[in-house]
């Protein structure tokens, strides 16, 4: 129906690129000078959009439209079938009749997999390919490729995988390299940039079709802080405010710490309120992610890309910076709700920030998305977005000493995990049909329409793209302007921060992570003090780095942060 | 007991067999050996590129150890008659279990010595017994080893409870039917779905029903899992909740076997009902309390799931389980080499002790009939 | 006066048994009540979360209508609720692939474990073995010790045992892993069962001519069936929740129910309504069996136990 749409508008693909480029580029700069000045920049890009193709997004996210309930089967297949056209541009129909292909990704509460049986079918329908599907559980993901990886059973052509295990895939040569009809079809220089390479890439080869973009942000009570009387209590409060003089969210670090001890024995409407939520218990690895957001602040030193791990792959863990932000920990969760020892990021996020309990927690994304849609929340519109609070100082780890920038406090996002991307598998190599099936696939699932869908309605996935952040399109979609530019800028602004934390993609990353939970977990329930879990943590990655291969991994490491 | 002497008896008896049949059936089984041996290495000449046949894989092999278990039994009839004929009770169990088990059994053990990381690109290296030595220095492990303690010996309270239980649906009551569903539903629901329905929504510490039960009777603020002591007997209560009805079906299945002239005769005798208990009805259930509580100390050591969900072993190691911990190194960390040892440590560890308690309770057991 | 002094403590005795015997049924019922509300309540909780959503949910709703409106939100969202189960739905596909491969995997086990299982512990219960250097003792803890090893490093050597076997994602090879985990379990108890069942009825039907095994197939199992009807039930309820074998060796064929439940939590949230479903509706077939197999438990065993 909308193929010729498809095809005047690659026509203009080429020279839309270029402006594009220009536009990155320009982005970039602007995100140097002033965070805020990100969302002119974007609007770049809608101008840059032909009218049909704003017409056909326009049309995507009427599908079925905010408020009008969660899609399902029915909408996705409409939104696959609405997105084909870059597919049929590349793809004759019918040309991939006989393959079968096996696709390995996650089933999270009837989403990732099921969005894509749903996405894939009219795909199917057009191309004549079939599709098998492997859905996991996210618990058991790692642990399961780990495991096909070493003992040969790789029974999938296609995998959802996250970026962090590139080393431990593409590293190994199991995935196939993109053709570059592909990157065309993808309008990869559209992608945000923190997300391009090295990330998605391993040796320089392109493997990854990034379907989504991860960060922490942080996520508060808007009501909360808005309340008078709190406001006037903090006012009469005589404790170190850090700066923080009016009643407000706080910005650092200190504020965060110290409106939380403010907030233990405060009412707000009637309840006990509670400031900042910690995520002590260990969650397969991820739970250290949300010490990482605490101590990036203090550890990330502007210029600097190195905060885990020294160019020498020694740990910075066991540095002040760090150890001080375990501390930050032990001394707020006396203030923090009873139990909460026992929360994972899972409790924090959905039991307890949605819930209503809790004034601010740091999360992906998914915090924000499931804050507005009416039935999975309690709090509801009450939510406010922005970046990760920074720290009035910062320790430069070459100087060994705090310092205080003049240009104000630190800022340093956690850009976790790095989101989820779609790979092709080496095994489809050697037949060209299969080859060209499987990439056309994983490309019609990392279109640019259909990721403008899938970060506006329940999939499980973030915006990734800078043609995301047109606020215009989301309004018209339903959302409200005000939490919708909230929510984006803190997204945009974390990605294309100056001085964003971006994990290195080593292999076995997890195993450091989990090695890690295991002693904080120790720490914080009081077995040891911070700087023994810090040393202790230290001792375990350094163990582990022996045991992975010490020269490999510097050797990896370097490249992973782009230093030589 | 009773039967050892009967079943000496069996074994006395002899059936004559003639010659020819008893040759035939020892040539069934060379027979059977020989085409499974042979089978086998051709398989592995494959496997190893001396001789090409192409095999895609190893199904021949276990098709030939089905031949080869048929033939076995067949030529053990032949040869043995009645002897033969008794063999074939144990045999298909046997031989099955050693099918399915020898093979993971020994390439567990040669993972076990070596240093073997799923992410380290130089893969599998031999490293004797440092895996051994690093175990019995690893300080979450011990921790794990002695949680496991506590965890055996809660055992024994679930034990206490079922046997009530039990006695409770063996006593003469109206919709016995209703009851004993009822008391094995908890046993039907998946460990998962417990973890999440009971351990983090009913116990959620604002909102959660049993928390609102706890501040109703008193308690400010109710906290299950951040002290250590609360947290372990929180673990162990959702864990009872699950077991429970599987030892109480043992027990109940054994309750229903006694013989009750037995119990009629006690009462009889004017004993109370509790020396009636005590004196006739747990003597007699001694042996199949061994069993349930064998087995679900087996399944108790091997607790995890609930674990790993609620606590993840905290709060600080408190709840931590030796499966739980194995699965975070194995699994989180893919360190497949150091979490099999402990694992077989663990297994050494756990044929001792129960073989300790068997042998303890056969001899108690044996005074006592 | 002698007389009525005679007959009053003899009236007394009797209304105090008659308040005893009251007293104890009234402890009794008590007791099962108590415990009936504990073991119901978490289902009772499983099955009314299938119908909150998220709200309903955090604030811990108790009573469907009076505290909140329940919806069919976890049914729908398998496809499952009234006003979704005439459309195509992925998820109730997926939904019931994974529950027929649960029946077909976890029937096929259980009753495969209960003949094998049977079998040998008729064996050790009636006669001496000798296997190799084991004894009857030894091999009843052979069986056993099957039973120790946490599953999870078995990981490796059954993948790659399964891969070499072609046995990864099928059905047949998923019911000999599970046949192994509760064949030691039926063993046991069997051989308990059988332990119990009087040598002098296998010794009586040797007489009548009866052969070992139709000693056992004639006169011993029908007696034992109560005891098989009780490990079989046992076996189901384990194959059908087993999840770390099945999320491993599976991957689109074969693949079970335990992991849907699983998979309702992740780093999105937890869909509570969706998992809730998925629990209740793989209860449920547990729960018929049980209803239908409870009365085997009981009956026959006290028939064979008393002659």
């Amino acid at each position: 129906m909308r193929v010729e749409h498809y095809n005047r508008l690659l026509g203009m693909m080429a020279s839309r690129r270029s402006v594009l480029k220009g536009a990155a580029g320009a982005a970039s700069l602007a995100a140097l000078a002033s965070s805020g000045a990100l969302g002119t920049a974007s609007s770049a890009f809608a101008a840059d959009m032909s009218a049909d193709e704003l017409a056909l997004r326009k049309q995507i996210l009427q599908i079925p439209g905010v408020g009008k309930g969660q899609p399902g089967d029915a909408e996705w297949q409409k939104v696959g079938e609405m997105v084909l056209g870059p597919t049929k541009a590349n793809v004759k129909q019918g040309e991939f009749a006989g393959v079968e292909l096996t696709f390995m990704g996650l089933n999270n509460q009837g989403q990732h997999n099921f969005l894509y049986r749903g996405f894939l079918k009219p795909w199917e329908t057009y191309t004549g390919a079939t599709t098998k599907w492997i859905d996991l559980a996210q618990a058991d993901y790692n642990a399961r490729l780990q495991q096909a990886v070493a003992t040969g059973t790789v029974d999938f052509d296609v995998i959802e995988m996250g970026a962090p295990f590139e080393g431990d895939v593409c590293g190994k040569g199991l995935t196939s390299e993109m053709p570059d009809w592909v990157k065309t079809q993808l309008d990869m220089d559209d992608i945000v940039a923190y997300l391009q390479p090295p990330v998605g890439t391993w040796n320089g080869k392109q493997y990854r079709v990034t379907v989504d973009g991860d960060t922490h942000n942080f996520n508060y009570r808007t009501d909360v802080f808005a309340d008078a009387d709190l406001a006037k209590a903090w006012d009469s409060y005589s404790d170190d405010k850090k700066g923080l003089t009016k009643w407000g969210v706080p910005t650092t670090w200190q504020q965060v710490q110290a409106v939380t001890k403010f907030l233990k024995g405060q009412k707000f409407q009637g309840n006990d309120v509670y400031g900042y939520l910690d995520a002590p218990k260990p969650w397969g690895g991820f739970g250290f992610y949300f010490l990482g957001s605490r101590a990036t602040a203090y550890a990330k030193y502007p210029g600097d890309k190195a905060f885990l791990f020294d160019e020498d792959m020694k740990p910075l863990v066991n540095n002040p910076a760090w150890v001080r932000a375990i501390q930050d920990v032990l001394d707020a969760l006396p203030f923090e709700p009873a139990d909460q020892i026992n929360a994972d990021p899972n409790t924090t996020g959905f039991s307890q920030f949605l819930a209503g309990t809790g004034s601010m927690i740091p999360w992906w994304g998914d915090i924000g998305s499931n804050a507005k849609t009416s039935d999975s929340s309690v709090i509801g519109d009450t939510v406010g977005f922005s970046i990760l609070p920074g720290s009035d100082d910062v320790y430069n780890r070459k100087t060994g000493k705090w310092e205080t920038l003049s240009s104000g406090p630190n800022f340093a996002p956690n850009c976790a995990y790095l989101g989820w991307g779609v790979y092709v598998m080496a095994r489809v190599d050697g037949d060209a049909k299969k080859q060209k099936a499987a990439w056309s696939a994983a490309a019609h699932l990392g279109g640019k329409d259909l990721a403008l869908w899938t970060a506006a309605y329940p999939s499980g996935f973030q915006v990734y793209r800078n043609s995301q952040h047109n606020i215009d399109e989301w309004v018209s979609a339903g959302y409200d302007k005000d939490f919708i530019t909230s929510y984006l800028d803190s997204q945009f602004n974390s990605y294309n921060h100056p001085n964003a934390a971006v994990e290195p993609r080593i292999p076995g990353i997890f195993q450091y992570y989990s090695a890690a939970e295991d002693i904080l977990a120790n720490t914080f329930a009081g077995k040891m003090k911070a700087q023994e879990g810090a040393d202790a943590i230290a001792a375990a990655w350094d163990k582990l780095t022996d045991q992975l291969g010490r020269d490999s991994q510097i050797k990896l490491y370097r490249a992973a942060l782009g230093m030589t | 007991m009773a039967n050892t002497a009967a079943a000496a008896h069996f074994v006395g008896q002899f059936d004559s067999i003639p010659p020819q049949r008893r040759l035939a059936g020892r040539l069934l089984i060379a027979l059977g050996s020989i085409g499974f041996v042979l089978i086998v290495l051709l398989q592995a000449f494959d496997a190893a590129g001396i001789v090409r046949i192409g095999f895609t894989n190893w199904r021949p092999t276990l098709y030939a150890y089905g031949g080869w278990a048929v033939l076995l039994c067949v030529g053990l009839v032949l040869a043995r008659g009645q002897r033969g004929w008794r063999a074939l009770f144990i045999l298909p169990a046997a031989l099955f279990t050693i099918a399915v088990a020898i093979f993971p059994t020994i390439f567990g053990l040669s993972i076990a010595f070596t240093d073997w990381n799923l992410a380290s690109l130089s893969g599998q290296k031999f490293n004797g017994i440092d895996n051994l030595v690093q175990a019995f220095h690893d300080p979450f492990y011990i921790n794990a080893l002695l949680n496991m303690v506590y965890y055996v010996c809660a055992v024994l309270v679930e034990y206490a409870i079922a046997f009530c239980l039990a006695l409770l649906l063996n006593a003469d009551i109206r919709g016995r039917k209703f009851w004993r569903v009822t008391f094995l539903l908890p046993f039907m629901l998946s460990p998962v779905a417990v973890s999440w329905m009971v351990g983090k929504s009913m116990l959620e510490t604002r909102f959660g029903p049993i928390p609102r039960l706890v501040r109703w009777l008193g308690v400010q603020t109710p906290s299950f899992f951040g002290d250590p002591i609360w947290a372990k007997l929180w673990i162990e209560a959702m864990n009872a909740w699950v077991s429970i009805p599987f030892v109480m079906i043992l027990l109940l299945a054994g309750l229903q076997a006694l013989p009750k002239e037995v119990q009629e005769a006690a009462r009889v005798d004017g004993a109370s009902a509790w020396q009636s208990f005590w004196q006739v009805t747990f003597p007699l259930m001694l042996p199949v309390s061994v069993t349930a509580i064998i087995i679900r100390t087996i399944f108790q050591l091997k607790l995890a799931d609930i674990v790993i969900t609620v606590t993840a072993g905290g709060p600080g190691g408190a709840t931590d389980t030796v499966s739980s911990f194995i699965y975070r190194v194995y699994s989180d960390r893919s360190n497949v080499g150091y979490g099999t040892m402990l694992a077989m440590i663990y297994l050494v560890i756990i044929i001792v002790f129960v073989t300790l308690v068997l042998n303890f309770v056969g001899r108690r057991m044996q005074r006592m009939t | 006066m002698t007389t009525t002094a005679a007959s009053l403590p003899r009236v007394e005795s009797r209304v105090a048994a008659r308040t005893r015997w009251l007293g104890n049924k009234l402890l009794i019922y008590a007791a099962l009540i108590f415990w009936a509300i504990v073991s119901l309540f978490p289902v009772y909780w499983t099955i009314t979360t299938s119908f909150k959503t998220a709200r309903d949910v955090q604030l811990g709703h108790l009573l469907p209508w009076i505290d909140y409106q329940p919806s069919w939100i976890g049914w729908k969202s398998l496809g499952l609720s009234p006003d979704t189960i005439g459309t195509s739905s992925p998820t109730r596909d997926e939904f019931l692939l994974r529950f027929t491969n649960s029946v077909i995997v976890g029937f096929a086990a259980s009753a495969l474990a209960v003949v094998l299982g049977s079998l040998a512990a008729y064996g050790l219960s009636r006669f001496h073995y000798k296997l190799l250097w084991m004894r009857n003792h030894d091999i009843r803890f052979f069986f056993l010790s099957q039973l120790i090893l946490p599953p999870v490093v078995l990981a490796l050597p059954f993948l790659v045992l399964y891969k070499e076997l072609a046995l990864l994602d099928t059905h047949f090879g998923l019911v000999m892993l599970y046949t192994l985990t509760v064949l030691p379990i039926v063993v046991w108890i069997m051989k308990d069962q059988f332990d119990t069942i009087p040598m002098e009825l296998d010794e009586a039907a040797q007489v009548d001519g009866l052969g070992p095994w139709g000693t056992f197939s004639w006169v011993v199992l029908p007696i034992a069936l109560p005891g098989m009807v009780a490990s079989f039930i046992l076996s189901l309820i384990l194959c059908w929740n087993e999840y770390f074998f099945s999320a491993l060796l599976t991957s689109t064929a074969a693949k079970t129910l335990p992991v849907l439940v699983a998979s309702q939590t992740s780093s999105q949230g937890i869909n509570w309504w969706t998992m809730a479903a998925v629990s209740t509706a793989a209860i449920a077939p547990l729960a018929i069996v049980g209803v239908i197999l409870e009365r085997y438990i009981v009956k026959g065993l006290t028939a064979g136990a008393v002659k």
